[in-house]
């Protein structure tokens, strides 16, 4: 038995000493026999008990942590680790020991693991090679994209001396960096891309550019290509150009627009990378090809082939596309290390939130997709959907302990119902997460072939857009406000018309959420301070002091311009300050409250009056209405609509008013149309009211002609 | 001879094991090989006409395919946080360990930043640089390819190992 133990011991490569005393570290040689052994152990040779030495550092360490085992009564074991040890002769032993408690025996297994080190290594050097690499690639493009932003976004300087600046920046990168006009022609390409997209072709056979070689395959390999172009969006990914009979090379390509303020684009840096060495280190081992570096999730490669799979069972399936919203801004606040924090432990939650049999990987920066299985109906993806909600619900938390929460916009679509093709699905699960997208809550877009025909149209309209901006096809209409005890004008809104050259006039709730979605609301706020402070001069001209009020937007709230451009209007319309008003809604109060304190201290303090827009009907926190600088309570239209019939509006109203009042905070009611509405208002001490029952918004002329009848009747 | 066991930790690829072979035995690599678990390597050091030996702990980089073991820390006399100051993670990485560190040995550490025959491509505040450093008993900028303050730093740690005892004894 014992030569049987010891054959044993020989070949898995171990020796079995039996601890004869604990404290001293005395062991004696029961099995195993080798030349290894003896170089580390060569004292026991004499067959007799011996002492382990400080000799092997690493193994006397262990010995600590072992005697806990040993003294113990129940039957455990303890493994040490792999360490290195240098024979006499210089021979690198990898080694493991395994101090073990068995039937109160105290043994300790020496194992010479020379081939589990050998495939740790392996797989480790690729792994750390491809960490490394992306680690580089990573900074550089990342540092050579803020550089060139910044001088490709400098209005002032001429364009040759940008061309010549930009050229000199990229003239030394490693990698291909090429700058374009809008419309893909090359304005300037360093070596590295010539190098790059060299190709083996005749010499009477025209060389393709190399950003036409890249919009090929972004064209033929990226489903959301269309969707990425229309609507000027940054890609990151990978593409694999094959060209018979001998390039196959796989790129990392950055594909980023460069805007001008009206989110036109004027140019486009494209950087493309090559790493078919990485792609090849990485195929080296099967799991990290298919696998996403961060999350250890399966990458896009992987969700494609799983994807196709399940379409080839033809069972229904849903395939929901996941983007986390504002994520951009989120790195740029909390910075990368952090936003790499976010993606790692949103995959653990949205993983906890799946079904085991769920397919669930990372598709690109940002983006996750699911495959649900078994199910084919809307009802039950919306419960798998809830259930990932829930997960995401519980705030985040940085390295500092900030907490912070997260949105995200789902895109579903359903196998066969909506697409039968991996391509097709993960088109239309794209373009549903994107259309469905709202930076502040958690949006579900199920696709349908109107979200279809919504989204060309949103696209259509950002187009026109652009254009109103540039032909000025805009127009502010106002709408009175009257004070209750005096029966007059005592203000205005200012409401923003769209004159459409082909479909009249149209009125801002069609335009203003692509507009608020494209930054376009920027130009549009800016002509519409402009165009108020216009109006404020013209009507305080005539001899009337009336206040007019504007509408600011959350993007406008959030643009470090607007005080600038504000105060830049007042002086050169030389008005007073105090006959504007800001209209703010409460939403963007409360969800950047910070942001809104600063702004609103500093109008405030020029004589601008704030009021509170559609009040009642988003948030029940309060607290902001004793801490802002504010002026108005607007009471939403909703409230005021069934006041005459309704206890609860009735309710809320009296309650409204009442607690501004005790704030100092004067009410404005919105939507009044009928006599009982007004009457109702007015027993109840409201301020001010607004509605049809005086006017409708109306054109600027028109309104003067109103104010004058109303100043001959005084 | 005093014996005095040192830990070099960090991130992977930081050049933990580099520096040990340039203090060692005064070779450079430029082949990066990657250590699995632990290698244990001995030089003594000879500090004002007392012989040390330095038990040199270099172990695996710490990243997510290897966590962090505080138990090879125990009985270090001190331990070396490695950064590579062209991978600014690797500084953060870094902190990380050292808090970790912390938690269980109050031993001298030592911030190596290596690699300083290449440009730097971290951009910190000199504020945000110098908080960093403030929380090592020394600092050095290394580089085990050139050598360039490799010996400094161990003979460094070495003094102020031997000053802490000799601070021991006394008191």
């Amino acid at each position: 038995m014992t030569s049987l133990l010891n054959t044993l011991a020989n070949a898995l490569e171990q020796i079995v000493l039996e601890v004869t005393d604990i404290e001293a570290s005395t062991v004696l040689w029961l099995d195993g026999d080798s030349d290894w052994a003896n170089e580390i152990f060569p004292e026991a040779k004499s067959q007799s008990a011996f002492t382990i030495s400080q000799e092997s550092a690493f193994l006397f360490d262990f010995l600590i942590d072992a005697k806990a085992i040993w003294q113990q009564q129940d039957n455990k074991k303890l493994r040490s680790g792999l360490w290195t040890e240098v024979t006499t002769q210089g021979v690198e032993l990898h080694l493991e020991a395994i101090a073990i408690k068995q039937a109160s025996r105290n043994l300790l297994v020496i194992c010479n693991q020379h081939e589990s080190f050998n495939i740790q290594q392996q797989t480790k050097q690729v792994a750390r090679e491809v960490l490394l690499s992306y680690d580089r690639l990573f900074l550089k493009s990342e540092y050579l994209h803020t550089r060139l932003l910044s001088i490709l976004n400098q209005p002032s300087a001429e364009n040759s001396q940008i061309l010549t600046a930009t050229a000199k920046i990229i003239e030394n990168a490693e990698f291909a960096v090429i700058v374009a006009s809008y419309d893909f022609n090359t304005s300037i390409e360093n070596a590295a891309a010539l190098r790059l997209f060299s190709q083996d072709k005749p010499l009477h056979k025209t060389q393709s550019r190399p950003i036409d070689i890249i919009l090929t395959l972004m064209k033929n390999q990226l489903p959301e290509y269309q969707r990425l172009l229309s609507t000027h969006s940054s890609w990151n990914g990978e593409l694999c150009w094959i060209l018979p009979p001998s390039t196959l090379k796989w790129l990392k390509i950055g594909f980023h627009p460069v805007k001008n303020k009206l989110n036109d684009v004027e140019n486009w840096i494209i950087f493309a990378n090559d790493i078919s060495t990485m792609k090849h280190l990485i195929q080296r081992n099967e799991q990290l090809a298919l696998q996403d570096m961060l999350t250890k999730l399966p990458n896009r490669f992987a969700f494609w082939q799983m994807l196709e799979k399940h379409i080839a069972t033809k069972c229904a399936f849903y395939l929901l596309y996941i983007d986390i919203n504002d994520f951009r801004r989120h790195n740029e606040f909390y910075g990368h290390d952090e936003g790499d924090k976010l993606l790692i432990e949103l995959s653990k939650r949205i993983r906890v939130g799946a079904k085991a049999t769920d397919y669930f990987a990372r598709v690109g920066g940002d983006e996750f997709a699911i495959i649900i299985n078994n199910i084919d109906s809307k009802q039950a993806c919306t419960q798998v959907i809830d259930r990932l909600l829930t997960q995401l619900a519980r705030p985040f938390y940085t390295e500092q302990g900030e907490h912070y929460n997260v949105t995200i916009s789902i895109g579903a679509a359903c196998c066969p119902i909506d697409a039968v093709s991996a391509e097709e699905l993960m088109k239309i699960a794209d373009l549903s997460a994107y259309s469905g997208k709202n930076k502040k809550q958690n949006a579900i877009q199920f696709y349908s072939t109107s979200l279809r025909k919504a989204s060309f149209s949103a696209i259509q309209i950002e187009r026109e857009l652009r254009q109103a901006i540039k032909h000025q096809e805009f127009e502010l209409y106002l709408q009175p406000i009257i004070d209750v005890k005096t029966n007059h004008i005592n203000k205005a809104e200012a409401l923003l018309r769209w004159h459409h050259p082909k479909q009249g006039l149209i009125s801002p709730e069609h335009f203003i959420t692509i507009a608020e979605k494209t930054g376009l609301i920027i130009n549009i706020g800016e002509w519409v301070i402009e165009r108020t402070c216009q109006i404020a001069k013209q009507i305080s001209e005539l001899g009337v002091n009336l206040k007019i009020s504007m509408n600011l937007s959350p993007s406008q709230v959030a643009d470090d311009n607007l005080y600038n451009h504000l105060t830049q209007c007042i002086e050169q319309t030389q008005i007073d300050a105090s006959l504007l008003e800001l209209e703010i809604t409460e939403g963007v109060l409360v969800d950047d409250y910070i942001v809104a304190e600063q702004l609103l201290k500093k109008v405030r303090a020029l004589g601008i009056s704030i009021s509170v827009d559609d009040f009642g009907t988003g948030y029940s926190s309060l607290v902001y209405l004793k801490k802002l600088p504010l002026d108005f309570l607007k009471i939403d239209r909703t409230f005021i609509k069934e006041i005459v019939t309704d206890e609860h509006d009735k309710a809320i109203v009296r309650a409204v008013i009442g607690m501004a009042h005790t704030l100092n905070l004067c009410v404005i009611a919105e939507g009044v149309e009928t006599e009982e509405q007004l009457s109702f208002l007015v027993n109840n001490a409201c301020n001010s009211v607004q509605g049809f029952i005086f006017s409708r918004p109306i054109q600027l002329q028109s309104f003067i002609t109103l104010l004058q009848q109303q100043n001959q009747h005084k | 001879m005093i014996q005095k066991k040192i830990c070099l930790l960090g991130a992977s690829s930081v050049g933990k094991t580099s520096l040990v072979k340039q203090f060692v035995d005064g070779i450079f690599n430029e082949k990066y090989l990657t250590t699995i678990g632990v290698k244990v390597d001995r030089k003594t050091l000879s500090i004002a006409n007392t012989e040390l030996n330095f038990m040199l702990w270099d172990m695996e980089g710490n990243d997510s395919y290897n966590v962090f073991q505080e138990r090879y820390l125990r009985g270090a006399a001190g331990y070396i946080i490695v950064v590579d100051q062209t991978r600014a993670s690797s500084l953060h990485e870094g902190i990380d360990i050292h808090t970790l560190a912390r938690q269980v040995t109050t031993c001298p550490a030592i911030l190596a930043v290596n690699k300083n025959d290449l440009p730097a491509t971290w951009h910190f505040d000199d504020s945000e640089y110098e908080n960093y450093k403030r929380l090592f008993d020394l600092n050095f900028s290394t580089s085990a390819k050139t050598g360039s303050n490799v010996e400094e730093m161990f003979s460094a740690l070495a003094s102020l190992l031997l000053r802490l005892e000799k601070n021991d004894i006394t008191s």
